[in-house]
């Protein structure tokens, strides 16, 4: 019963929260500038969380007060009871439920914002918190409250504009030799926000490469 | 309702799936509370991000309840308890938040112990016969 003795032999450092390469890596990939961003951010977003569960777990050794709540108990008790199903509950269950809400809501909260820093911007936004589902495999059952949009833009886009503009190229470039989202010639995302294009037909990639000088500059 | 050791879901005089708008969420100011604690000082919070929040917090007190739920029908209980609940989180990947979890609903049951008068952590009184686990021992995931 004695749950404190196993505090040294946990492993807090372990991440069951599975990132989907898929989502996460935004064209261009392959270059060696991403990779260093990618691999930074991930590094700082691990140490983070593993240092927020160190800090939760020590908080919770510490707790003596379970009459006053962060989250009330008769409204979490309202949500569960919202399930046909659930017949009884017990006194205890919405106290957990107060606190793995407040977990809950950290976790979130520290993994959207690693998408706002990423974007260089203090203001979290709904689309970090899409972003943060979105690489989070734990998380997927929250696909249908971020909107299709946010969801489409961070699958697409991956961790953002710097990444690909460090690398040279602008952002939502295809490099040569690069496969194409999507059919050749089809329009993604909203087509009335822009003039009109009469090379749309023509695939993207091929265009001529980032090393060849902007006829505009 | 935390003297109350089981209350029946259909209490309020409102049927399990008919909940009032306002109440399918948790209030936004202690989210939002909750939420500048993950924050540093010179992060703001977006209104749009917070009405997200809201919404997923619902949805996961909801998945979580519904998982657990299934447990106790599988094992004709009446009561969801806090040891459902853990299971529950298990099985949906939520490892991470067992040991600060478990730690937590021990120490709950202890205080609560004590309360009672009992003097002993977990008395079991909270759970239905036809279920649940004693307060020595904890259920391993």
């Amino acid at each position: 019963m004695d749950q404190q003795g196993q505090s040294s032999a946990m492993n807090y450092g372990s991440n069951p929260y599975q990132t989907n390469a898929m989502t996460t890596t935004p064209t261009g990939s392959d270059h060696p500038a991403y990779h260093q961003i990618h691999q930074q951010q991930q590094q700082q977003l691990t140490q983070q969380l593993q240092s927020f569960w160190e800090t939760q777990f020590k908080e919770i050794e510490k707790t003596t007060d379970f009459k006053n709540h962060s989250l009330p108990l008769a409204r979490i008790k309202k949500i569960m009871k919202a399930d046909e199903d659930v017949r009884m509950i017990s006194a205890e269950a919405p106290v957990v439920f107060a606190r793995a809400c407040e977990m809950f809501i950290l976790e979130l909260t520290l993994r959207s914002w690693n998408h706002t820093e990423e974007n260089k911007r203090r203001t979290l936004q709904k689309n970090d918190i899409a972003a943060a589902v979105t690489r989070t495999d734990i998380f997927d059952f929250l696909v249908d409250i971020v909107p299709r949009e946010d969801l489409r833009d961070e699958v697409l886009g991956g961790v953002g504009a710097e990444a690909a503009t460090a690398a040279g190229y602008p952002y939502g470039y295809l490099p040569p030799g690069t496969a194409p989202i999507g059919n050749p010639g089809m329009v993604m995302g909203n087509p009335g926000a822009y003039p009109p294009n009469p090379y749309m037909g023509q695939p993207m990639w091929q265009q001529p490469g980032p090393e060849q000088q902007d006829p505009d500059n | 309702m935390a003297d109350t050791p089981s209350s029946p879901a259909g209490d309020g005089g409102e049927s399990g799936g008919s909940v009032r708008e306002q109440d399918r969420y948790l209030p936004i100011a202690n989210i939002s509370r909750i939420m500048k604690k993950a924050l540093p000082p010179n992060g703001k919070i977006g209104k749009d991000a917070k009405d997200t929040v809201q919404e997923c917090v619902s949805e996961f007190i909801s998945f979580i309840t519904s998982e657990a739920s299934d447990k106790c029908q599988k094992e004709k209980r009446k009561t969801v308890n806090g040891d459902d609940l853990l299971w529950a989180m298990a099985t949906l990947g939520f490892e991470d938040y067992l040991e600060p979890l478990k730690i937590y609903l021990a120490r709950y049951r202890e205080l609560e112990g004590d309360n009672k008068g009992s003097g002993k952590s977990g008395d079991g009184s909270n759970r239905d016969a036809g279920g649940g686990v004693s307060g020595e021992e904890m259920p391993s995931w």
